[in-house]
């Protein structure tokens, strides 16, 4: 029981973490047709620029903020120099923003140094609680929390402002949307911050829980990110949250009980999700 | 009368295709000017370069005698033009509230009584507020698309093939709507279905190979049936 | 005719170049040298091999690796299972051509169908499961730290071996120059310039995608082969993406679609890492060489999708050709989707 448990609270802690890369994936995607190879390398930016500045100021709380306004910085520089340039050629901007991911982990070593550095949870949500003698780790909840808010704020966002319903519409039908007099360069842009501002919280949040950070962090997140957008199914953003959670219950389970299958069987189950039903499993874009 | 919108030589390329080669007309403010011309002609690439989805390469596009060839789609919509595709460009998995809402400009009391207006013509729409845009049918369909059209204070409708694919009991409905809005807009209609052309429409453009071959008002196409035959395929 | 002269000159050039590579070792001997082109050379066959999909089909894929790693494993298992003689090499050159074509067939007819971004990474997946099955089988290969082996009498020779990567390296580029010429070759171009047409034209493109697959995946193979025998290891290393991301950035940066520039982007990639390595001792941050190339291969993306070799006969041919079509140039429209 307490096994079964702890299991599944570190598989929710690690879903989320996942959900929070994946979703700005899964959204950019949807309404620019664009895949961000470079994603993790924002994750892991959030993860340094956050870490540090959390140890400078010793406040975590700054830290975190400080995480999402460098994600936000560079997604926008990302959208605006990197991407716009090649909208709608899909080989080139695979080839770009790969070649950005390479610069973005590089770049970490240049300004960190390329050892790795480590994280300690703030004392107020280290330790654990005790219930009937389950331990349950307060972080871990803390990540769920802050996963779980983040999923409700994006929700309200898309489903009930105008922003969100013009993001929403763009996903289906881009043209129409600017027909109607959207710019929808603005509203790519806008996307992008937003999904570069969750992966650098998720990378931020990754570093205490893992008590160490380092360069290629972001491409190891980003490789669960991109099983979960395609299990989810690409531009779908509640698909993307019931993937992550799978994959990360899926990992944490698989890791305890056959630790040499977990990478793998989370590979294969994209590839099956891929051959059998490239629109994902929890619909697809409209 | 003034002229609101002028098309000059307008060539416009898709891909390495030359699709318009040669587009020219004008639309008197406060008329309904049909585009005809047979399938493949260009009548749906000439609305979209006016909408700047294809970018003119020569020639120009004045709208209030500004020229707006090479501005982005956006701004062209918001200079007060409406869009009605000719696959309706509904969003299939937003309900009719809310493809409406997405077109809205302003939310004011003029919006409003637009809205009332346009919805007392199309009761279907109120009747299926919530449904999913998807869902409706063809008809239905194309009620939304020219209803969000004319939510806003647009002083164009550019309204492609509204007839297609339509029950002839529906096409009665949606060209009665757009007889009534010709009072309140000026309106540009590609039609293929001559009859409903004829009765709705003011004067013509015939198109055909991507030129503008033949224009004049809609009475004197309906005596010439040579060039009905000619261009149109019909008798 | 422009372009036969041209390729008549350009073949005296390449064959002046082959013979000064041959000689280089009788009279220049340095064994740090001939072991850095050696590796110029392999690589240069990965790089071409990779250029086969990018280049000439307009792919991309993300596990090209995976070929690379059976090549390099098949043969450190042959050679340490079994004796390290030239039969066993031989059959171990075999098996990796049957591998190879098998796994790039199979891999190919699941993965082409789909769109790029789906195709890449699905790659991805497959070269990562592979990597999985190198880790777990230990059994066999010794798990992540790999193994060392001994090779054939005629390998050991360093010269001999710079040879006979040299003439692997003019083989591969004249049998893949014959092979994008071939009319095959002109379909897989058409395709790349415009996918739809080419189908509407009558020609599987699926099909052909996956010989261009199989054609890459083997000689990515025997590339392995070589990157294993000059290391006399091999572990798990080889199926990473760090593989595959250097075929892919040694095709960008010489030139994609020409065959010559990923041999020159091999050169140019390998050179610079080891002198950039060397000034390490100098400034730290030659260390993070990597990160010029990254710089230099988002603006090539950018700015010369066409590589050095691909700006450079572009520059030659203006007047005369119609420049070749840049890496992958879809049909480029306002939000086509
Ligand atoms: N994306 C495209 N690529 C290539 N050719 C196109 C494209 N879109 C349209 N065309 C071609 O442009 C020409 C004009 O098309 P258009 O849709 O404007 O005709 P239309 O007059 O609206 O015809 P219809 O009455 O059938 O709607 C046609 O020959 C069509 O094949
Ligand atoms: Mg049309």
């Amino acid at each position: 029981m307490d096994v079964l448990i702890n299991l599944s609270l570190n598989g929710l802690a690690t879903g989320m973490l996942i959900f929070l890369l994946a979703a700005g994936l899964t959204l950019i995607f949807g309404l620019m047709d664009v895949l961000n190879f470079a994603h993790g390398g924002l994750f892991a930016w959030g993860a340094y620029s956050g870490i540090w500045i959390y140890t400078t100021t010793g406040s975590f709380l700054v830290g975190i903020l400080g995480a999402i306004l460098t994600g936000m910085i560079l997604g926008i520089i990302t959208e605006r120099w990197i991407i716009k340039p090649v909208y709608g050629n899909h080989v080139q901007q695979i080839l770009i923003t790969l070649g950005l991911m390479l610069v973005l982990s590089e770049m970490l070593k240049v300004v960190w140094g390329p050892n790795q550095i480590s994280a300690v949870t703030p004392d107020y949500l280290s330790g654990s609680w005790e219930f009937g003698g389950i331990i349950i780790i307060k972080y871990r909840v803390f990540i769920i929390a802050v996963g779980f808010a983040v999923f409700l704020a994006v929700q309200y966002l898309l489903k009930k402002t105008k922003i969100g319903l013009v993001v929403r519409a763009g996903v289906m039908n881009k043209e129409m949307v600017q027909s109607l007099g959207v710019n929808i360069q603005r509203v790519f842009m806008f996307v992008f911050m937003i999904g570069a501002g969750m992966a650098a919280l998720g990378g931020m949040l990754l570093g205490p829980y893992s008590g160490v950070i380092y360069a290629d962090m972001g491409m190891e997140f980003a490789i669960l990110a991109f099983i979960v957008v395609v299990i989810g199914g690409m531009g779908s953003f509640t698909g993307s949250v019931m993937a992550a959670i799978l994959v990360g219950l899926s990992g944490s389970f698989m890791a305890y009980y056959v630790p040499d299958l977990a990478l793998a069987a989370n590979m294969l189950l994209m590839a099956v999700v891929l051959i059998f039903r490239p629109q994902g499993l929890f619909g697809a874009k409209g | 009368m003034s002229t609101l919108l002028k098309l000059e030589q307008v060539e416009t390329f898709i891909g390495q295709y030359h699709i318009l080669q040669g587009i020219s007309f004008e639309v008197p403010k406060g008329e309904v000017t049909v585009l005809l011309g047979r399938n493949g002609a260009g009548k749906t690439t000439t609305l979209r370069t006016i909408m700047g989805l294809n970018t003119a390469s020569k020639g120009s596009v004045l709208f209030k005698e500004e020229e707006i060839k090479s501005l982005p789609t956006y701004s062209i919509a918001n200079k007060g033009i409406g869009y009605v595709p000719e696959d309706q460009g509904i969003f299939a998995g937003l309900t009719v509230e809310e493809n409406i809402k997405v077109a809205v400009k302003k939310e004011n009391d003029e919006t409003q009584q637009r809205l009332d207006w346009i919805l007392d013509l199309f009761p279907d729409l109120k009747k299926f507020w919530k449904k999913p845009g998807g869902l409706l049918s063809g008809g239905q369909k194309q009620m939304l698309s020219i209803a969000r059209a004319y939510v806003n204070d647009n002083e164009l409708l550019l309204i492609d093939e509204p007839s297609k694919g339509l029950a002839p009991i529906v096409v009665e409905k949606v060209m009665e709507s757009i007889q009534q809005m010709k009072d309140k807009t000026t309106i540009i209609l590609v039609e293929q279905n001559f009859m409903m052309a004829s009765t709705i429409g003011d004067s013509f453009y015939i198109i055909d190979d991507g030129r503008t071959v033949s224009n004049g008002s809609m009475n004197l196409l309906r005596e010439d049936e040579e060039m009905r035959r000619k261009y149109l395929g019909i008798a | 005719m422009m372009t036969r002269m041209f390729s008549n000159r350009m073949n005296i050039i390449y064959l002046l170049v082959a013979g000064f590579l041959a000689l280089l070792p009788f009279v220049y001997d340095s064994r740090s040298l001939l072991i850095l082109l050696s590796q110029v050379f392999i690589f240069a066959v990965l790089a071409m091999s990779y250029d086969i999909l990018l280049g000439y089909t307009g792919i991309v894929s993300f596990g090209h690796a995976m070929f690379f790693g059976i090549g390099a494993y098949t043969v450190g298992v042959f050679m340490k299972r079994f004796e390290p003689e030239t039969s066993y090499f031989l059959l171990a050159v075999l098996v990796t051509i049957l591998l190879t074509a098998v796994v790039s067939y199979i891999v190919g007819l699941l993965t082409l169908r789909l769109k790029s971004h789906f195709y890449a990474m699905l790659t991805m997946a497959f070269a990562g499961l592979f990597l999985v099955l190198a880790e777990k089988w230990r059994s066999v290969t010794y798990g992540n730290d790999g193994f060392t082996f001994r090779v054939p009498e005629f390998l050991k020779d360093r010269t001999d071996f710079y040879l006979i990567c040299l003439v692997s390296m003019v083989i591969v580029f004249i049998l893949l120059k014959r092979f994008t010429n071939s009319p095959l070759g002109r379909v897989l171009q058409a395709i790349r310039e415009n996918e739809q047409r080419t189908e509407s034209l009558g020609y599987s493109v699926l099909q052909y995608k996956v010989i261009a697959s199989v054609v890459s995946g083997v000689i990515a193979g025997i590339a392995g082969i070589l990157y294993a025998v000059s290391l006399r290891f091999v572990n798990t290393s080889v199926f990473t993406m760090d593989i595959t991301l250097d075929a892919l950035l040694m095709t960008i940066i010489g030139g994609v679609g020409t065959l010559v520039g990923a041999i020159i982007g091999a050169g140019i990639i390998e050179f610079s890492h080891h002198w950039l390595t060397e000034l390490a001792k100098v400034h730290w941050i030659f260390e993070r060489w990597i990160i010029f190339f990254g710089i230099i291969y988002i603006l090539a993306v950018m700015f010369f999708p066409m590589g050095i070799v691909g700006s450079l006969q572009k520059l030659k041919f203006r007047k005369k050709k119609k420049a070749s079509v840049p890496v992958g140039s879809e049909t480029v429209s306002q939000g086509d989707s």
